[in-house]
């Protein structure tokens, strides 16, 4: 059974009177362990389609199965415990508590799932040191670089161990170089056996993943996977979206 | 998330914006204060009376009022003799569950003089029982006796204070023996009775700091006679000046109504009752032995101090319901001062709402952290309330000094901060409603 089934799924945004079909039928399956990258132009319902998949919001219609949990019709509560637990979130603008230091932002997925302080503060050093960044453990995010800040939300990505981390633009908000090496911390995490998923502006990174899926207008094109590499022009830096 | 962890939370934030958060607290310590403050007020003024109360003799002690005879009786009313000291012999024969009986006679503003002082005061004509009924206590001498009145003897008891008054220049003289003119027929003192206070200026007199001691000096010491600026309730009872009732009648009475000595009219009649559990018993012996007495004229009735007593406590009870409706009219306003930063807090803070929803917080962690940290607002708000509290009981005593010292009890210094912390965290719940129900990811896009 694969990790992640999606079968038409739809999202309608009403704006006034006017529906927008963000998504407009999204049939898709993720396997465990898979590397997968989601590209495609701006509006295209990516950023839609990743928080739909990891349980920030819920489809107008279609079925959403996450490791045998029926998304579509979860509680607010379970939905919670998915995003808590079984599933990690990348935002491309980081989304760190800026209040907090290092440790405490990568804790924080730990306090709410009850994990005890002593255990707690174990585990986010292994996620931190994991991300290379022992030496920053009580600087707050606004004494981080845009690629230290990531490599913090990546360590809070799978502190909790999830089954799937989702990736929506991670590099976005990055030089080409500190993306590259972010981009390369995912790899580390993908061969380390972990499904990840990941939306991309960027073409070259996309073509080095082994699976690509390309959205327009709401839908997968099909059979991408031969046509991505040379595919009209894909915007190259867009910054509406996340 | 557990509870802890919201406090923490709760404490942080409070920490991080100190002055906001106090002016914040400002209507919750304010509510508080005044709260407790009038507690305390209310409390010192129940507890001075119960003790003026109880050393006027307690709830056992029994008034024999007059009053208008009832309709029927209105046309035959002339039949009772009224309150007379047959009554008394009848009810010290008749009425067994009646402990003591005190008759009393009383005129008022009477020239108390001694060589060139003269003082204007209420002389009451007396039997022995006024000493135990009224509880007074002798300094010096004895009370009036039967063989005074029996020879109606023209001798005198007088209150501590009048000593003060008439020996000015000699404090702590006790004139015993001493002669002093009451409308110009002297009577010679053979007692003095042991000045009364509460409690408290007695506890502060102990401790050596009095004022009414203080007081008491300066009067004593010659100074012009200090006219008490406060309320003393004491102050009757320490110018009492009393004499047998015998010598009051022959002496002041104009004989004209001397016709038959049994039907001597008297202005008081006080009874102590011997068992209070027998209170009803008592006093329904008393009606039927009075009810021979007058004729079977009702003009009498019965003051007691039970009806008193309860007369002070409803008053309490209305000051203090008066009292915090207003405290808690700021409390109110505290609670909404609450809830506007509250929602203003959220507002600033939607993206970490948003945050914390997206790595797994539930709606109810949410909720719980904005109420705990509106609860901690309404609990350092109701500490500040306490320790303003006892400020302002201080100030109030220095601005308007009372025989009533406020007195904050255990019970209202629970209320005034169970309240303080029950506003908190009711002014919480809606900020909480609206920052768990945020959409997260219109919350991550926030701002
Ligand atoms: N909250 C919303 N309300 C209305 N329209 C929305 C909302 N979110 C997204 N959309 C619309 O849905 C479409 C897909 O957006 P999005 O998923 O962010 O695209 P992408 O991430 O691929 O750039 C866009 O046309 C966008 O305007
Ligand atoms: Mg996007």
């Amino acid at each position: 059974m694969p990790l992640v089934e999606l079968y038409d799924i739809r999202k309608t945004y009403r704006v006034g009177d006017q529906e927008i079909a963000a998504l407009d039928g999204v049939t898709l399956s993720i396997e465990a362990g898979e590397f997968l990258a989601i590209i495609g132009p701006s509006g295209s319902g990516k950023s839609t389609l990743m928080h739909l998949l990891g349980c920030l919001d819920t489809p107008t219609s279609g079925r959403l199965v996450i490791d045998g949990v029926d998304i579509s019709r979860a509680s607010n509560d379970a939905l919670s415990a998915m995003r808590n637990s079984k599933i990690g979130f990348v935002f491309q603008s980081f989304n760190l508590l800026p209040k907090f230091d290092v440790l405490r932002n990568v804790e924080l997925p730990m306090v709410y799932a009850g994990v005890a302080a002593k255990v707690r503060r174990e585990r986010a050093m292994e996620a931190i040191e994991r991300v290379g960044l022992m030496n920053r453990l009580h600087n707050t995010p606004l004494q981080l670089s845009g690629g230290q800040c990531q490599r913090v939300a990546i360590a809070r990505a799978i502190v909790n161990n999830p089954k799937i981390v989702f990736a929506d633009e991670p590099t976005g908000n990055l030089d080409s170089h500190t993306g590259e090496a972010i981009l390369t911390l995912f790899r580390e995490l993908a061969a380390s056996g972990r499904t990840i998923v990941i939306v991309t502006h960027d073409n070259t990174i996309a073509a080095r993943l082994p699976r690509r899926i390309e959205m327009r207008d709401g839908r997968i094109r099909l059979g991408v996977e031969a046509q991505v590499s040379n595919t009209a022009p894909l915007a190259p830096i867009a910054k509406e979206g996340a | 998330m557990n509870f802890w962890f919201g406090l923490l939370i709760g404490l942080k934030e409070i920490g991080a914006h100190k002055f906001r958060s106090f002016l914040t607290m400002l209507g919750i310590i304010l509510g508080v204060a005044s709260l407790l403050a009038m507690f305390a007020l209310t409390e010192g003024i129940a507890q001075g009376m119960r003790e003026r109360l109880a050393a006027s003799g307690g709830v056992e002690r029994v008034e024999v009022t007059y009053k208008d005879p009832s309709e029927e009786m209105q046309d035959l009313a002339f039949l009772s003799p009224g309150r007379t000291l047959a009554d008394v012999n009848a009810l010290r024969k008749g009425a067994p569950l009646v402990d003591l009986v005190s008759p009393q006679m009383d005129m008022v503003n009477v020239a108390i003089s001694r060589s060139n002082k003269t003082l204007r005061l209420n002389v009451s004509g007396v039997c022995p029982e006024f000493l135990d009924i009224g509880k007074f206590e002798l300094e010096a001498g004895r009370m009036i006796c039967q063989a005074d009145l029996d020879n109606v003897s023209r001798v005198v008891v007088i209150g501590a204070g009048v000593a003060d008054e008439l020996w000015p220049d000699n404090p702590e003289y006790i004139p015993l023996g001493e002669v002093i003119r009451i409308n110009g027929i002297p009577y010679r003192i053979v007692g003095m009775f042991g000045f009364a206070e509460s409690d408290y200026s007695k506890r502060k007199r102990e401790a050596g700091i009095s004022a009414a001691q203080e007081e008491r000096r300066m009067r004593r010491g010659g100074k012009k006679k200090v006219k008490a600026t406060k309320y003393d309730p004491y102050w009757q009872k320490n110018h009492a000046v009393v004499i047998p009732i015998s010598a009051l009648f022959f002496d002041f009475r104009t004989a004209a109504n001397a016709d038959a000595s049994a039907n001597r009219k008297i202005d008081r009649l006080s009874l102590r009752i011997s068992d209070l559990s027998l209170f009803e018993e008592t006093l329904y012996q008393v009606r039927s032995v009075l009810t021979r007495t007058h004729r079977g004229i009702d003009d009498f009735g019965f003051e007691t101090r039970e009806e008193w007593f309860d007369s002070i406590e409803s008053s309490v009870r209305a000051t203090r319901l008066s009292g915090s409706f207003i405290a808690g009219i700021s409390l109110l306003v505290g609670g909404i001062g609450i809830t506007n930063i509250m929602l203003a807090s959220i507002t600033e803070r939607i993206r970490e709402i948003g945050v914390r929803r997206a790595i797994g917080a539930r709606q109810r962690d949410i909720f719980t952290q904005i109420v705990v940290e509106s609860g901690v607002i309404g609990f350092i708000g109701g500490l500040l309330g306490l320790a303003a509290a006892t400020g302002m009981i201080q100030l109030l005593i220095l601005i308007s000094p009372t025989e009533n010292a406020p007195i904050i009890t255990f019970p209202a210094v629970m209320i005034s901060f169970g309240f303080a912390v029950g506003i908190g965290v009711l002014s919480g719940l809606y900020p909480a409603w609206k920052a768990s129900t945020l959409d997260p990811i219109e919350a991550l896009r926030y701002g």
